[in-house]
Parts: structure tokens; C-alpha cells; sequence
């Protein structure tokens, strides 16, 4: 009962602020987490701003212009049909972006949900709900993601739920363990013996310290889900010409690679930067959300 | 060794039931499709005779759990029903292109391990050196990259500008004359292929050595006056190699199954692009039948990886 005692509510407030002071400035201290934050904010930036920033309209055919290589008018170049290869980029990164948060965002409400109930009330909801999350991860990602698209039939929503549920059993699996570490901690047993219903308990006990993994884990499903998205539309199954799409973009590159490189330079870098910077920003993250930081906390008090 | 072997009988023992379970989701998966399949083979202009004589065929017209006992067991018999647009049976396709995807991925393994040992060794030896910081960034890259994009800038630069390499070349009707025109067209869709892999590898070979390095019976081998050479190679090495063997079989059932956009690009008759084909023209048996052996596939190079890991680490206790 004792060590119950020692956290006060001013201490659990005060331990919150120096735990988001701290965090943050590991966060700062690591420089490729920030500079992997610094590219990415502009990467959104670009995105949202498109209509202002991008130089020319992305679907605008000008065929007296095509295939030319980047001059000053065209950065980056123009493609077959003579469309401005900088402003597709940045067109691009409205639905790379906007595809890989839902992704994110349907992988998390759902596989979260999935891992708290099968962590929480273990037995047989565990059993029953873990068996089927590792049957769907028998299957390479990127395989049920196509079979998934080919079923529902090639469509940029479709892209977002077939990545969508390939990622919920990763979320599912990983919040399960996590429940699982946490589920007889004192204060989540303290709670319990208060009285407060298992919805509280889960998600204002046992959710609140499991945030880091699932905070770490939903920049790697970012990444991927930009990565995926490419390919699903490299193959011709997500975004459909004319809207622009790095993915779709790459797959026209393809066709004139050998007389017209350039086209591949743009949308590669692009994704590659996006990847990476978010690569970065998770693994500062998860220095700067150590789970072991309470304990650390607590000695240092 | 007793309890290792009960833990192996236990794994065993799951297959079967995993199997069934990824069989009802490959089944599930093909049956919510909106749309009739029927409706699709045959157009649009057609009399609701010929729909309902094909239904039958098919036995779409019995409840679903019907009709997947009746695709298992056909399927368990290698029959896989027969594709929608080519009416070529789906065994026989797979028969066909399975072997040119598992070529392409053993070949895509073999680059990514022969690139990943002196790499990831030399990161390890050579920790916090420039050398090991151009591993690392070079690892880092290669996880960043997707590899349709690595893919068509090797074919610029080593097909379209040096001429190292041919394009194409697998699955043409003249064989090969050498073992290089053999091996020759798969070098860059291997190396485009496996550039994921051979970063994973290549991290984690440098920490399991770091680990295996910083162990006591190192610093004895080394205060015993064992050379440097003796001490990396039949120390170090001998167990830092345990987890890349199980990640290097799990990763290869990987490879199998994300073929489909490095053969799109290399035009590759293999398993990925006719799913691909299968997927665009919605050719349900195709996709049910490539899915399934590509799914049995990854659960056998688990499986695989489980028991190479089980008995090849001594001190794994179950």
C-alpha cells in the first residue's frame, strides 16, 4: 500500500512535465529526429500549399513541352505529356500523405482496440482474437495488401483499407504485449480495487502507459504505408491517371527511362526523404519516450 | 534436447491448423467481393441460362461454407479450379511460374547475404569508425528506398548506360548457352529485389556481433593469446550467425511473396505478375489459388526458421 501513497497527485503532474520537458529535449538533442522533423513539416507544408506553391497545374497538357529535360522553367522537367514534373511531386504528397495517415488511423483504431481486449481480459478472447491476428500475418504484407486491392478492385480508398488491415495485427500483437506488462502493475491493481469500471481502467490506466511503443510503432507503419502506397500504385492499383501520385508517377518514368531519366529523380528523392525523416523522428522518439523514464524519475527524486 | 524436441512436435502440430485458418481467409477474402464472378467471365451480354449453367459449375449456387469444403478438398487434391481468362488450370500456372519467382528470390538472397556478411562484419569490428557510419548509412538508405525505384536506376545505370547487364532474358524461348547468360539476367532484379533484406541482414549481423564481441569467453579467447583472425572467425562469427540464419529463412519466404514489383518491371514470367494480371482482370481462381501457395509458402520458411533455431541454439530452454 505504501508506495500507492507515495504518488500524489501533484507528484503524478509534476512527473508528466518533467517527463514531456525531458522528452522533448532528448528529442531536440537527437539532430536527425529533428532534422528528419524539419524535412518532414516541410513535406507537409509543400502538400497542403500545393495549389500556391506548385509552379504549374499538374494535370495541364502542354505536348509542345514534353519529355524536356529540367531547365529553370521546369525544375524538375516535363513528362509524355508535357506536364510540370515539380508540381506533380508536390500534387503527389497530398495523397502519399493523406493515404498514409488513414492508414495509420485504421490500423490504430482498430488494432489498439484489438490488443487492449485480448492483453486485458487474456483466456479465451485472447486466444481466439490472437490466432486470427497471426493467420493474417502469415500472409507478406504486400501480397495480402494486392489481393486485398484486387478483390475490393484497384481504387485509392481501397489502397488505404487493404494497407489499413495489413497493419492491424502488427498494432493488435504489439498493444497485447504491452497490456500484457502493465495489466498487474500497483496502480492499474489499485484502480481496480477502487472500483473503477474496466473501460477506465483500460484506457485511462493501462492506454496512457503504453502510448510509447504505439507512438513508435505508428511511425514505422507511417513510413511503410508511404512505401506501400507507391508500390500499390506503381502497379497500378491505387491512384488513377491523370491524378498525380508518386507511385503512379514512377510507373510513366518507367516507360521512358532511357530517354527521359529525370523523371525518375523527383518522386524518388521525395519518397526516400519522407521515409527517411519519419525513420528518424520514430527512433528519437523512442529514445525520448523510454519507458524506463519513471523509474529513472522516481530514483532521481 | 527432450523438451526442444516436445516444443518442435508442439510447432508441428499448429501447421495444419494454421493453414486451415489462412485458407478460410483466402476464401473469405475472394467470396465478399462485390460483384459476381460469373457476371465477369462471361460479359455482360449474357442469358441467365448460361449464368445459372456456370454457377452450377462452379457450385456457387450451394451456401458458402459448402463451397469451401468443396474448394479444400479439390484443392487438397491440386486442383486449384481453372483461370477465368486463360482456362489454363491454376496447378499447372503455378507450376509454371512458382519455380521462376523462387529463383528469383534464392538469387535475390544470395546477393543480399553476400553483400550483408563482410558488411555487417566490418561494421562490427570496425565500430564507430568512418567505415562502420558508411555501413550504417548505406543500410539506412537501402531501408528507405523502395525497390521498384532501386530497380529502374540500376537498369539505367548498369543496363542503358554501361551495358553490364541484359533486361531481359528470363523465361525466353532460347536458353541460356553459359552460366553467366544464365545468372546474368537476374543480377539486377535480384540485387532491386532483396535491397530491404540485405540492410536487416547487414544491422543485424553488426549488433548480434557487437553482442557476441562483448561476451566474457571473447576476452578470454583473446587473453589466451588466440589470434585476432582465429578469435572473429570461430568465436565470434559461429554465433553471431545463429540469428541471421533464422532471419535469412524467414526473410527468403518473404521475398517469394513481394516479388510482384520487380517482376512487373523486369517483365519476369513469375508468380507476382501473374497475380498482378489475375488482380486486374479479377480472376478469382487465379488469385485464391496463387495466394494459398504463396501463404503456405512464408508458413513453411517460418517453420523452417523454428526448427533450424531451435536445435542449432544450445541455450534455448522451452
Amino acid at each position: 500500500m505504501n508506495r500507492v501513497e507515495e504518488i500524489s497527485p501533484e507528484d503524478f503532474r509534476r512527473y508528466h512535465q518533467s517527463v514531456f520537458r525531458s522528452a522533448t529535449k532528448q528529442f531536440v538533442r537527437n539532430r536527425a529526429a529533428f532534422a528528419g522533423l524539419g524535412f518532414l513539416v516541410i513535406v507537409v507544408i509543400c502538400s497542403i500549399l500545393a495549389p500556391i506553391l506548385a509552379p504549374y497545374n499538374p494535370t495541364a497538357i502542354n505536348l509542345k513541352e514534353k519529355l524536356k529535360p529540367p531547365t529553370s522553367t521546369h525544375l524538375l522537367g516535363t513528362d509524355y505529356f508535357g506536364r510540370d514534373v515539380l508540381s506533380r511531386v508536390i500534387y503527389g504528397g497530398r495523397v502519399s500523405l493523406l493515404v498514409s495517415l488513414t492508414v495509420v488511423g485504421i490500423a490504430v483504431m482498430v488494432g489498439v482496440p484489438i490488443g487492449l481486449t485480448s492483453g486485458y481480459f487474456s483466456g479465451r478472447i485472447d486466444n481466439l482474437l490472437m490466432r486470427l491476428m497471426d493467420s493474417f500475418l502469415t500472409f507478406p504484407p504486400l501480397l495480402l495488401a494486392v489481393v486485398i486491392v484486387g478483390v475490393l478492385g484497384p481504387d485509392i480508398q481501397n489502397v488505404m483499407l487493404a494497407i489499413g488491415i495489413v497493419n492491424i495485427p502488427i498494432f493488435a500483437r504489439l498493444v497485447r504485449g504491452s497490456t500484457l506488462s502493465v495489466r498487474e502493475e500497483v496502480y492499474v491493481r489499485s484502480a481496480r480495487a477502487l472500483g473503477a469500471s474496466t473501460l477506465r481502467i483500460v484506457t485511462s490506466h493501462i492506454l496512457r502507459n503504453i502510448m510509447a511503443p504505439i507512438v513508435v510503432q505508428m511511425t514505422v507503419t507511417f513510413a511503410g504505408a508511404i512505401i506501400a502506397e507507391a508500390s500499390l500504385s506503381f502497379l497500378g492499383l491505387g491512384a488513377q491517371p491523370p491524378h498525380p501520385s508518386w507511385g503512379r508517377d514512377l510507373n510513366e518514368a518507367r516507360r521512358y527511362l532511357e530517354d527521359a531519366p529525370w523523371l525518375l529523380m523527383g518522386p524518388t528523392a521525395v519518397i526516400m526523404i519522407s521515409v527517411l525523416s519519419i525513420n528518424f523522428i520514430g527512433d528519437g522518439l523512442r529514445d525520448a519516450l523510454d519507458p524506463k523514464a519513471w523509474r529513472t524519475w522516481k530514483k532521481l527524486k | 534436447m527432450k523438451d526442444r524436441l516436445a516444443y518442435l512436435v508442439r510447432r508441428l502440430i499448429q501447421v495444419p491448423f494454421v493453414l486451415i485458418v489462412v485458407s478460410i481467409i483466402i476464401f473469405a477474402l475472394v467470396h465478399v467481393t462485390p460483384g459476381d464472378p460469373i457476371q465477369i467471365m462471361l460479359g455482360l451480354e449474357t442469358s441467365p441460362d448460361a449464368v445459372a449453367a456456370l454457377r452450377k459449375q462452379y457450385s456457387l449456387d450451394r451456401p458458402l461454407p459448402e463451397q469451401y469444403i468443396i474448394w479444400l478438398t479439390k484443392a487438397v487434391q491440386g486442383d486449384l479450379g481453372q483461370s477465368i481468362r486463360s482456362h489454363q488450370p491454376v496447378t499447372q500456372m503455378i507450376a509454371e511460374r512458382f519455380p521462376v519467382s523462387l529463383k528469383l528470390a534464392a538469387v535475390s538472397m544470395f546477393f543480399a547475404l553476400l553483400l550483408a556478411l563482410p558488411t555487417g562484419i566490418l561494421s562490427a569490428t570496425r565500430r564507430n569508425t568512418w567505415l562502420d557510419y558508411l555501413c550504417t548509412g548505406i543500410s539506412i538508405g537501402g531501408l528507405s528506398i523502395p525497390n521498384f525505384t532501386l530497380a529502374m536506376l540500376l537498369i539505367f545505370v548498369f543496363a542503358f548506360k554501361l551495358h553490364w547487364f541484359p533486361i531481359t532474358g528470363i523465361g525466353s524461348a532460347i536458353g541460356p548457352k553459359t552460366l553467366w547468360g544464365a545468372l546474368a539476367p537476374y543480377s539486377l532484379p535480384a540485387l532491386a529485389l532483396g535491397v530491404q533484406q540485405t540492410a536487416i541482414l547487414t544491422r543485424l549481423l553488426r549488433s548480434s556481433m557487437l553482442d557476441v564481441l562483448s561476451q566474457d569467453y571473447i576476452r578470454t579467447a583473446h587473453a589466451k593469446g588466440v589470434s585476432n583472425w582465429s578469435v572473429m572467425v570461430s568465436h565470434a562469427l559461429k554465433n553471431a550467425l545463429i540469428p541471421l540464419v533464422t532471419v535469412t529463412a524467414i526473410q527468403f519466404g518473404y521475398l517469394v511473396g513481394i516479388t510482384i514489383t520487380i517482376e512487373f518491371i523486369f517483365a519476369i514470367p513469375g508468380m507476382g505478375l501473374a497475380l498482378l494480371d489475375a488482380v486486374i482482370n479479377r480472376d478469382l481462381p487465379v488469385i485464391q489459388g496463387f495466394t494459398l501457395i504463396m501463404a503456405i509458402f512464408f508458413i513453411l520458411a517460418n517453420l523452417l526458421a523454428d526448427i533450424v533455431y531451435t536445435l542449432v541454439d544450445p541455450r534455448i530452454k522451452y
